[in-house]
């Protein structure tokens, strides 16, 4: 048998026909696909989905669990305010007038002397109304 | 056609983005139908590449830094489309690249859209009997009829080396059709 010679031949086409007019709405149809790729909606995997959810779960039934124990700390706390001393002062104490008085430096009685600033009116009133007004002067 | 940076602006250019794009559709579809054909072989697998092919490069256009000609970026995709269709496929169907592409070319006798006769199934035969890189430079140099700078832009090799390649698979493809 001859050897064949690609170049002696004739040229060889490649044979391949493509439908009519297939060129003609081409552009159409790749236009229309590239439309469509936009308008897509961006698809969440579930997976994901699924993570945040679960993190959400998590964060929640962490803080729920944390409500005695923010309940606990504000009962506990060591602070006192004021009416509570006072009333515990009051009524539980077995301080007399005279402790009190041994305890107190001279910031305190300053403070003191601010707090109970009785105008004159009223001073008057009290003594107006105390019958034995006569008995706190001589003294 | 216009300056070429200039026309990839019309293309990223929203306003111009449609009538550009339809531009380059109509300038390069043929020529890309073409190369994928004769990767792919039969006409539905072409059309299937050839769109996802244009649907990339608009995709892609944005980070085109135009390092090479719009023509060969656009080829290389085409290429690199159509051979990943290829083994995509290949693996779909459990067998191998080339036993795929000899059973497409038993169906193209069958195939309306195939003309050829005895010399082009034994041509097509013998093309599928060397390596990838050399199919790819036979098809490109001998029915696409590309010049050696082109087909070294697309494929990314030496003009030198591309010679070689070509001159070694027209040797082979000699000695196949000969002996067969």
């Amino acid at each position: 048998m001859k050897a064949f010679k690609l170049e002696n031949e004739p040229k060889i086409s490649t044979g391949f026909k493509t439908p009519d007019h297939y060129f003609d709405d081409l552009s159409a149809k790749v236009l229309q696909q590239i439309n469509e790729d936009k308008k897509e909606v961006k698809v969440i995997p579930f997976y994901k989905r699924k993570k945040v959810l679960s993190i959400l779960a998590a964060a929640v039934i962490i803080m729920a669990l944390m409500i005695p124990i923010v309940n606990n700390y504000n009962a506990t706390s060591k602070e006192l305010d004021e009416d509570t001393l006072e009333t515990y002062l009051a009524y539980q104490s077995n301080l007399n007038q005279y402790d009190l008085i041994q305890n107190l430096d001279a910031k305190d009685i300053q403070k003191l002397n601010k707090n109970v600033a009785i105008e004159d009116e009223t001073l008057e009133d009290i003594l107006s109304s105390t019958p034995n007004i006569e008995h706190l002067i001589s003294e | 056609m216009i300056d070429e940076k200039e026309f990839i602006q019309q293309l990223l250019d929203p306003k111009t983005q449609n009538t550009a794009f339809q531009q380059l559709l109509s300038e390069y579809q043929r020529p890309l139908y073409v190369h994928i054909r004769n990767i792919v072989l039969n006409h539905d697998d072409a059309d299937d590449v050839l769109q996802n092919t244009f649907v990339k490069v608009f995709q892609y256009l944005k980070n085109f830094k135009g390092e090479s000609k719009l023509f060969s970026w656009m080829y290389r995709i085409a290429t690199n489309e159509a051979l990943t269709f290829l083994s995509q496929k290949a693996k779909l169907n459990g067998i191998t690249s080339e036993a795929l592409q000899n059973k497409t070319i038993d169906n193209l006798k069958a195939d309306i859209y195939f003309d050829g006769d005895e010399i082009q199934i034994k041509l097509q035969k013998a093309i599928i009997t060397l390596p990838e890189k050399q199919q790819l430079v036979f098809k490109m140099k001998y029915f696409q009829e590309l010049k050696y700078e082109e087909i070294a832009a697309i494929l990314g090799t030496s003009v030198g080396a591309l010679k070689a390649s070509y001159h070694h698979a027209v040797k082979k493809i000699e000695i196949y059709v000969t002996s067969n």
